[in-house]
């Protein structure tokens, strides 16, 4: 296994139609949860209430990054939108599903079926 | 335990992540599968980050915080122990209402219990006045 304990989490915005979409790599966890705050909160402000976060290169993350995650989908829903989880790797599902976020966050296999879903 | 590797932490935030890298080299290395490093990742990360935030408010001694890997007839063993205030997460954190709405889930409040449904056995108690947190998954 690779190692990640150094590795920040980056994040990369695009547009898609009404939807923005912020590509999540790297890990989460109470020492960047801050940054990952800040650029969720970039994209959220850019202008769209809808965001997809696309957690296909998103290895690891920690109730920090759920409450980052929590936050936005309550920031998007109070501007008449919402936040949908994509390609989510197994251990980050586990995670989601544990914490009850599956039932409050919608999550689908592909970027095209998350921008759908709005 | 045939194999085993301590760890002593400072109060920085950033001591979790060293621990949790610590950890998936050890694990990884003896051959533990990559859910079970996952789900002790986050379990280590949630408790420690914890500890190092909440643990020692109004304690004043010098904090002593201590987590100790072991691996041996067939079991992966870990031992968190800490000097500060008496905590037992398994009944001293409060359980979230993971049913609520999305407008009224509270943020936050979640570690512990992520940290608690993901490892199969863990076990809490106060010897010697410290937390004493043990871990434990058959392989």
């Amino acid at each position: 296994m690779r190692d990640r304990g150094l590795e920040s989490v980056k994040v990369t915005t695009s547009q898609s139609g009404d939807a923005v979409i912020a590509a999540v790599s790297g890990r989460v966890d109470s020492v960047n949860a801050t940054s990952f705050e800040q650029e969720l909160s970039k994209a959220i402000e850019g202008g769209s209430s809808r965001l997809v976060v696309d957690c296909g290169e998103l290895s690891y993350i920690s109730s920090a990054g759920l409450r980052i995650l929590l936050l936005a989908v309550k920031k998007t829903r109070a501007q008449g939108g919402g936040v949908a989880l994509c390609q989510v790797q197994d251990h980050v599902r586990e995670v989601l599903e544990v914490s009850g976020f599956t039932r409050i966050m919608t999550v689908r296999d592909t970027v095209e079926q998350a921008i759908e879903s709005f | 335990m045939d194999v085993t590797l301590g760890i002593d932490l400072g109060m920085d935030r950033h001591e979790p992540r060293r621990v949790v890298e610590v950890f998936e080299r050890f694990a990884t290395a003896n051959g533990v599968s990559d859910l079970v490093v996952q789900r002790f990742c986050l379990a280590l990360d949630e408790i420690l980050t914890n500890v190092i935030s909440y643990g020692f408010e109004k304690v004043p001694k010098e904090p002593r915080i201590r987590v100790d890997f072991g691996l041996g007839n067939g079991v992966l063993e870990v031992r968190i122990r800490d000097n500060g205030r008496s905590f037992n997460p398994l009944v001293d954190a409060p359980l979230p209402d993971l049913t609520l709405p999305v407008d009224e889930r509270p943020i936050g409040g979640l570690g512990i219990h992520l940290a608690k449904n993901l490892v199969h056995d863990i076990s809490y108690r106060r010897e010697q006045k410290r937390n004493c947190l043990t871990i434990t998954q058959p392989l």
